[in-house]
């Protein structure tokens, strides 16, 4: 009913391309034998009757889905949930028990340790929840770390790692120590290392929540303007809905280890799987992420049907004006063809929450 | 009600014991004359003699022994030839005295700061004033030596260890065999191979330390701060480049600290080792020991002490200037740089200074006040005996007519298979199935080594001993874990205490308790106090401000505070403390062998000095050993099962 419009978009620019990110069917199992649980009827069993019965936990369970090049993908979940056994997965700082992650069409389970390192060298880059700077590094050498295992030499990497400390807004810190720094500079400095060897992808787990609001928006603002200006690909943890509506363009929700639903905000909202996605994103404000096409509805009889026309993938916060204003419903239409109308009723309902 | 029968089971055991012992008193005690040989100790020393005998001819000794026995004593003799005996046909050696205190002055301000490197000097100026300046330099040296030697081992041995679960699994059982292990036992072995000598003394004091460099090290490793680690390795850094970038730099404080306690374990089995002839001041206070002066134990002690609080404080003051990663300004270090070149110049200036003017290459004999400090400490130890007769011999005569002998004539002069079989069953209450059979495996051992009597003494004052430090040190060490203030008091004690080497307190309690079994034990408790009082005081602090919080609130009193709480709450620190303390203890209480506390250290020693006493020296040894491993399996088991 609903389509995927802002993912539509994403992919349809890269068509042909292979996704940037692709996973499929991936387990990480922990405790004795992780491979018999794989796919065996006890892998459907919860997570403590799987732990009381074989000993194992399954961190993330049978994980399948495609990240399109250039696409914001955000992971979502209560703790524990398995989201970062998953990101760690992606990069092979964690083994998979099984399954398949391909980067760019290529296998990386199957990559050699010099080919595995290649790919972290120059093809993507991750940021920690805890930051995971060298304590006894200066700023600037902590950004030009990944150049300097790479082999580049001192002038030449000292002169990338400044280009992106402006970039982050770091400047004048870059003789600093990660010690004398507050948690969103520190947060900072892990960004930009992970920016100075200029990855297409980049994992990022719960790269925000340690910062107080203020930065965090700051820096939400920084991985928007990274996403629409270079294209990047990126894999985003949160645990704040309100992040992930802000900056993912598709959201993955998991639960016990497995991915319970995958897609917009939009579509979380108006069609959740199931109680625990509804109450998941119950506290989104439904006007921000709707669209007209989830209001519209027949005319009834007695209904005036000469109101404006409004185009049905218009948010429906940013239509809310014009319908409450204009006396006569709004008629919705999409590419010309007449979907159904709209009432300032509609609108109010949705938003006070009775719909 | 588990733990009620438990208590009940333990004292019923006790009474049966006890009846038993009544009866059978003095039957099967398996005692033996301590010039007595078994046949068994008597093969051993047969095999021993043959062993030596063998040295020119066995390949063994050509290809393996003897080589590294040169190799060993050639690195210490360069080490000895620059500063403490003359080299080749000069009268002193390549620097004087002099010298030798402006390198320390020099090295110590350079890796800390002032104050520390004038306390470093005025100790080694102390020693050289007790007319000690040789067997200073002879222990450093040989300290030098050992640590050198055994960082090279320890340090890349335990950054693997640190690095691969595979290696450490490997180590730990020896590992851990080395921390039971009491000092004394190492020497008579290694010195049958490497002779007596420099070489064994090293050798010996390497077997010691490296376990320690090991340890910290692959902790040190371990215990990082893991996300840089991981950040590195999302990077694509190859193993090399995250252990020299990465780990290296975050471990280098903690392996410093490492360094430290390697350098304060050698420098306390480099004194012990005087008894298989390293040369240093272990000489002169086993001298004193054997003559049973006082006194002069006490300036050689003195010098021991002094060599100790010098080398630890520069060392952990060089583990303190690393504990941040922030440097200092431009304008420090550039101000630093200039200090630091001026007194390497004023150094250098005085090791020519040193190699050129007699006065300053020997050491002054007129500057020597060590007959002074012999004649104060005499007087003081006389006076000390005379006056306060009642609390020392008191003390000593009590404990001994109430504890002491009712224990020994429990365990050592019950039939051997009654106190054999008693053990087992306090230890299968205790600790399980597992470590009473593992107990009845080991004493069978000891019984058949025919030295059981002689281990059932040395067991009786090591329990002695642990009674007596637990009940101190759990006093203090309740005291110490819920006042601040107690701690910031006694917490430089605790460290020094923990420094020291384990021969130097045999010489104030021999003064005040002579040569008697009781300067043993009082020994044994001085020396693991501070250990005892560490481990319970961290227990007590780590019990959860909550629940001493909830106990408040409900209304109790402090006293119910620490019966109900912390130390129920404390418990499993309180038997890990019982445990070491009881190494600690055993490892002392060999020792005392030194000043009459009988027992399997009397043999070990003896065996050191008469040649038809040896096999009888290995093989106490290796009861001393055996009882070592018994107490720790028992107590740990303990721990485990709390
Ligand atoms: N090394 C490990 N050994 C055993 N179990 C593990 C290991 N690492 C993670 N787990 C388990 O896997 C599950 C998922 O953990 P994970 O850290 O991926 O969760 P998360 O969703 O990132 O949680 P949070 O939001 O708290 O960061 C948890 O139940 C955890 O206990
Ligand atoms: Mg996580």
């Amino acid at each position: 009913m609903v389509e995927e419009q802002r993912s539509a978009s994403a992919s349809s620019a890269s068509a042909g391309r292979p996704p940037a990110v692709s996973v499929r069917g991936l387990w990480k199992v922990y405790g004795p034998n992780p491979l018999s649980i794989v796919g065996s009827p006890d892998a459907t069993l919860s997570r403590s009757e799987l732990r009381a019965k074989t000993g194992c936990t399954a961190a993330v369970s049978d994980v399948s889905f495609d990240v399109a090049p250039g696409e914001v993908f955000v992971v979502m979940g209560l703790s524990g949930s398995g989201k970062s056994t998953l990101i760690r997965c992606l990069t092979r700082l964690v083994e998979p028990t099984a399954g398949e992650v391909f980067l760019d069409g290529e296998d990386i389970s199957k990559a050699t340790p010099q080919r595995l390192r290649e790919l972290r060298r120059q093809h993507f880059s991750m940021v920690f929840q805890h930051f995971g700077l060298l304590p006894h590094r200066k700023v600037i050498d902590n950004i030009a770390y990944p150049l300097e295992i790479n082999g580049m030499k001192k002038a030449e990497r000292h002169a990338r790692a400044n280009e992106v400390i402006e970039l982050v807004g770091l400047h004048g810190y870059s003789h600093a120590f990660p010690e004398q720094l507050s948690g969103g500079m520190q947060q900072r400095v892990g960004l930009a290392r992970a920016l100075a060897v200029d990855p297409q992808v980049l994992f990022l787990d719960e790269p925000f929540s340690a910062l107080d609001p203020l930065i965090r928006r700051d820096m939400q603002q920084e991985v928007i303007r990274l996403h629409r200006e270079l294209g990047k690909t990126m894999v985003f943890i949160t645990h704040d809905l309100s992040e992930a509506v802000k900056v993912g363009d598709r959201i993955a929700i998991m639960r016990d280890g497995a991915v319970v639903q995958i897609g917009t905000p939009e579509e979380l909202v108006a069609l959740p799987i199931d109680d625990y996605v509804a109450n998941f994103v119950r506290d989104i404000a439904k006007s921000h992420v709707l669209t007209l096409k989830y209001l519209a509805r027949p005319a009834q009889s007695d209904e005036d049907m000469d109101g404006p026309e409004l185009a049905a993938n218009m948010i429906i916060r940013d239509a809310a004006e014009i319908i409450l204003q204009t006396h006569k419903p709004v008629r919705v239409s999409e590419n010309g063809k007449f979907l159904g109308i709209v009432s300032s009723e509609d609108v109010l309902r949705l938003i006070s929450g009775v719909a | 009600m588990t733990h009620l029968k438990k208590s009940h089971l333990l004292i019923g055991v006790g009474l049966v014991w006890i009846t038993l012992s009544r009866i059978f008193q003095g039957n099967q005690t398996l005692e033996l004359a301590t010039s007595e040989n078994t046949s068994f100790t008597s093969s051993v020393g047969d095999a021993a003699a043959s062993i030596r005998g063998n040295r020119t001819k066995s390949a063994a000794f050509i290809y393996f022994f003897n080589p590294i026995r040169a190799a060993i004593t050639g690195f210490v003799e360069i080490i000895r030839s620059i500063i403490s005996v003359p080299s080749g046909n000069s009268i002193i050696p390549v620097i004087g005295w002099f010298g030798v205190v402006a390198i320390v002055a020099f090295t110590v301000y350079a890796t800390s700061r002032l104050r520390t490197a004038i306390l470093a000097v005025s100790l080694l100026l102390a020693c050289g004033a007790l007319g000690m300046w040789q067997f200073t330099m002879d222990t450093l040296a040989m300290t030098l030596a050992s640590v050198l030697l055994s960082l090279l081992v320890g340090i890349p041995v335990g950054i693997w260890a640190g690095r691969s679960d595979r290696v450490l699994k490997i180590l730990t059982p020896f590992l851990d065999l080395a921390q039971i292990l009491p000092t004394l036992v190492y020497l008579a072995p290694l010195a049958l191979f490497f002779l007596i000598g420099t070489a064994s003394a090293t050798i010996a004091t390497m077997v010691y330390s490296i376990p320690i460099a090991i340890r910290i090290t692959a902790h040190a490793i371990r215990n990082l701060n893991q996300s840089p680690i991981e950040a590195a390795l999302s990077m694509g850094s190859t193993p090399t480049q995250t252990l020299t970038k990465v780990q290296l730099p975050m471990a280098k404080q903690m392996i410093i600290l490492g360094i430290n306690q390697t350098v304060m374990a050698a420098l306390s089995f480099v004194v012990i080792a005087a008894l298989i002839g390293a040369p240093g001041l272990g000489k002169p206070v086993v001298d004193a020991l054997i003559i049973r002066n006082v006194g002069q134990g006490f300036v050689a002690g003195f010098a021991v002490v002094f060599v100790a609080i010098l080398l630890d404080r520069s060392t952990s003051a060089a583990a303190k200037a690393q504990e941040s990663f922030i440097p200092l300004t431009s304008q420090q270090i550039r101000r630093g740089r200039i200090k630091v070149g001026l007194s390497g110049l004023l150094a250098i200036a005085s090791i020519f200074a040193s190699r050129s003017v007699l006065s300053l290459a020997v050491w002054p004999g007129s500057i020597n006040i060590s007959q002074q400090v012999e004649d104060v400490t005499n007087h003081a130890t006389k006076w000390i005996t005379t006056n306060l007769y009642i609390f020392t011999v008191g003390f000593k005569d009590f404990i001994s007519n109430w504890v002491l002998n009712p224990l020994e004539t429990l365990l050592a002069f019950s039939p051997w298979f009654v106190t054999l079989s008693a053990i087992v069953f306090i230890a299968a209450v205790i600790g399980g199935m597992r470590v009473a059979m593992l107990a009845t495996g080991l004493l069978t051992l000891i019984v058949l080594s025919g030295l059981w009597h002689e281990a059932m003494i040395t067991l009786t004052q090591t329990i002695v001993a642990t009674l007596l430090t637990m009940a101190i040190g759990i006093t203090l060490g309740i005291w110490v874990g819920r006042s601040s203030s107690a701690e910031k008091v006694l917490r430089p004690f605790l460290d020094a205490g923990q420094t020291l080497p384990a021969f130097v307190y045999l010489i104030p309690m021999l003064g005040l308790f002579g040569p008697t079994r009781f300067t043993a034990i009082a020994t044994g408790i001085v020396y693991s106090i501070p250990v005892v009082v560490k481990i319970v005081s961290e227990g007590i602090r780590s019990v959860p401000i909550a629940m001493i919080e909830a106990a408040t609130v409900a209304g109790s009193t402090v006293r119910q505070i620490i019966t109900k709480v912390q130390l129920p709450a404390a418990k499993r620190s309180i038997l890990l403390a019982t445990n070491q303390g009881m190494i600690f203890v055993l490892a002392v209480v060999v020792i005392g062998g030194f000043v009459g506390s009988g027992g399997l250290g009397y043999l070990v020693i003896l065996g050191g000095s008469k040649p038809e006493m040896q096999g009888k020296g290995l093989v106490a040894g290796f009861a001393i050993l055996l009882l070592g491993v018994t107490i720790d399996r028992i107590a740990q088991a303990s721990a485990r099962r709390t």
